[in-house]
């Protein structure tokens, strides 16, 4: 039932990484009633805790980036981030000044690149819609069930499954032999 | 006695926050009584790429990338500093369309800070019926310069694209149904009950702290405050498209509000002069040399009083770029308001003054 849901309605988390409020604008105009996002069901919210989907915008500032980890390491998996905007894939107009570092994803895994300066909201929905792609796909390896092969292994007096669990891709290999 | 204070934090990273921004409130109990802010998150080191990176004709598109919702007013105060700099004059034609893109982008930029504020207020449905409206300026927009928000349509000499008659006969029209809608918004920030709650009392401004604070834009003028730099410039035909100045008294966010959508009536009738009464002539003039001595330029951005000091050497390379930016000279007045306020307006109001942090921190 969740993953029914998960796919219906992703939320979405928004992070401004240093842009120039270009494509933070588009994102709210993708929102508003002519674009209309949330008619599918995707709502933006505040809160790291509770997203799916990581919109980031801007080349990541010196200041920012700490902060951009964080909300990252903050959201649940399984987790898809876009790049929304030249700036946030290469560093675009700002790349090479002093206090810019080039584009996300010196700093965290970026799933879906979206270009523009600044990206219409036609391509950030279109965007989404791969991110939605991407997050069933994150979502069905992680429900994968996993093979156990070894003994299991107790951290604390707790078993650790991921320990003893094979990963996905190696128990396919095994199968298929 | 001591007193108990608590400190909330709001940022930086938060729902009602488009950019990063953090303030600390100190509370007692409800009421603020203490502000820090911290508005350098999104510094990017513009003004020193202009000098290092880019030579004098690619800045203008390099600094319209400060702020995307300013970006043509950036453009313009340095292309006009750096015609300055080169002793050259652009055509009367040229001059009134340069107007005309920084009208609309006024507008929409207007409209986007009414919704914005009604959001943080928690009238959700008014935040979706301006945002939705707001889509006839950006078409608009489109059309003109092709593209939606970062326009790069000012360039040194004049404008890079003209506008056709057809075009001229849609603009008009989107404007037309712009100007009702704002009517029907004017009625419901004047009458409904419950924005009055939000709005009316909440977040003042005084006059003798709006010249103290040395407040500009909106906020000055919703206090009473005489700023308008439309008002004193010479390089753009405002006298002639009929430019009047919106005041109001209160200093509150309903002034601030009424003020922003006087403005915005007052801009869509510059606009239809500019497109009713649009001159002949030549989009262009060709410029050639290179930039020598230094110039400042004022001029009005949404959120108020933008100035640039360029400083040219003879060389491609210029000296040195300085940009004052509106948002950033309005902080010591932010923080005065805040004092003594309720916390849970405190999103409101900051919606209110419109804050451009990626303007502030470059």
């Amino acid at each position: 039932m969740f993953r029914k849901f998960r796919k219906k309605s992703p939320w979405i988390l928004h992070y401004n990484a240093g842009s120039c409020n270009g494509c933070d604008i588009e994102i709210l105009a993708c929102i508003s009633p002519k674009y209309d996002l949330e008619r599918f069901g995707v709502i933006n919210t505040g809160n790291p805790k509770q997203s799916d989907i990581f919109l980031v915008t801007g080349p990541v500032t010196f200041r920012s980036r700490e902060r951009l980890v964080e909300l990252y390491t903050q959201m649940p998996e399984p987790k898809v981030v876009v790049a929304v905007g030249s700036c946030t894939c290469t560093g675009g107009v700002f790349r090479d000044m002093y206090n810019v570092e080039d584009g996300i994803d010196r700093y965290i895994p970026v799933d879906v690149y979206v270009p523009g300066c600044a990206a219409s909201p036609e391509l950030i929905i279109d965007g989404v819609v791969k991110a939605l792609e991407v997050l069933e796909k994150k979502t069905k390896a992680m429900e994968k069930p996993r093979k156990l092969f070894s003994e299991a292994t107790t951290k604390e007096g707790i078993v650790d499954r991921r320990e003893c669990a094979q990963k996905v891709g190696e128990a396919d290999a095994k199968d298929t032999e | 006695m001591s007193r108990k204070t608590i400190n909330i934090p709001l940022g930086a990273q938060h729902i009602s926050l488009l950019e990063p921004v953090r303030f600390k409130f100190e509370c007692e109990n409800e009421k603020i009584v203490g502000v820090d802010s911290d508005v350098g998150f999104v510094h990017r080191g513009v003004e020193r790429a202009c000098t290092t990176k880019f030579k004098f004709d690619a800045v203008g598109y390099v600094v319209a990338r400060i702020c995307g919702l300013c970006a043509i007013t950036h453009s313009l105060a340095y292309t006009v500093a750096a015609e300055n700099l080169l002793g050259a004059q652009v055509t009367a034609k040229a001059a009134y369309l340069r107007t005309l893109l920084l009208e609309l982008d006024r507008i929409h930029s207007h409209m986007l800070c009414l919704s914005h504020t009604c959001e943080n207020a928690g009238f959700e449905a008014m935040f979706m019926q301006i945002m939705g409206d707001r889509e006839l300026v950006m078409e608009i927009q489109e059309l003109i310069s092709g593209n939606r928000v970062q326009f790069d349509y000012i360039c040194i000499g004049g404008v890079n694209r003209d506008i056709t008659a057809e075009l001229g006969k849609k603009i008009l029209e989107n404007l037309t149904l712009v100007e009702k809608k704002v009517r029907e918004y004017k009625d419901e920030f004047l009458n409904n009950w419950s924005l009055s709650l939000k709005f009316r009392g909440v977040g003042a401004l005084s006059l003798e702290d709006a010249y103290r604070f040395n407040a500009i834009g909106p906020l000055a003028r919703a206090a009473g405050l005489q700023t308008d730099v439309r008002n004193e410039m010479s390089y753009l035909p405002y006298k002639e498209i009929g430019f009047v100045m919106q005041m109001q008294e209160s200093g509150d966010i309903h002034a601030r509000n009424m003020v922003r959508l006087d403005e915005i009536q007052n801009s869509i009738e510059m606009c239809r002069n500019i497109v009713n009464g649009l001159p002949e002539g030549e989009i262009i003039t060709k410029i050639k040399g290179k930039p020598q001595g230094e110039t400042i330029v004022r001029y009005e951005a949404p959120r108020g009083e933008l100035m640039y000091y360029v400083k040219g050497n003879g060389s491609a390379m210029l000296d040195r770029v300085r940009i004052k930016t509106p948002t950033f000279s309005s902080i010591p007045a932010f923080s005065e308001i805040f004092l003594g306020q309720e916390y849970a307006d405190a999103p409101a109001i900051l919606a209110s003054f419109d804050p451009c942090l990626s303007c502030t921190a470059k």
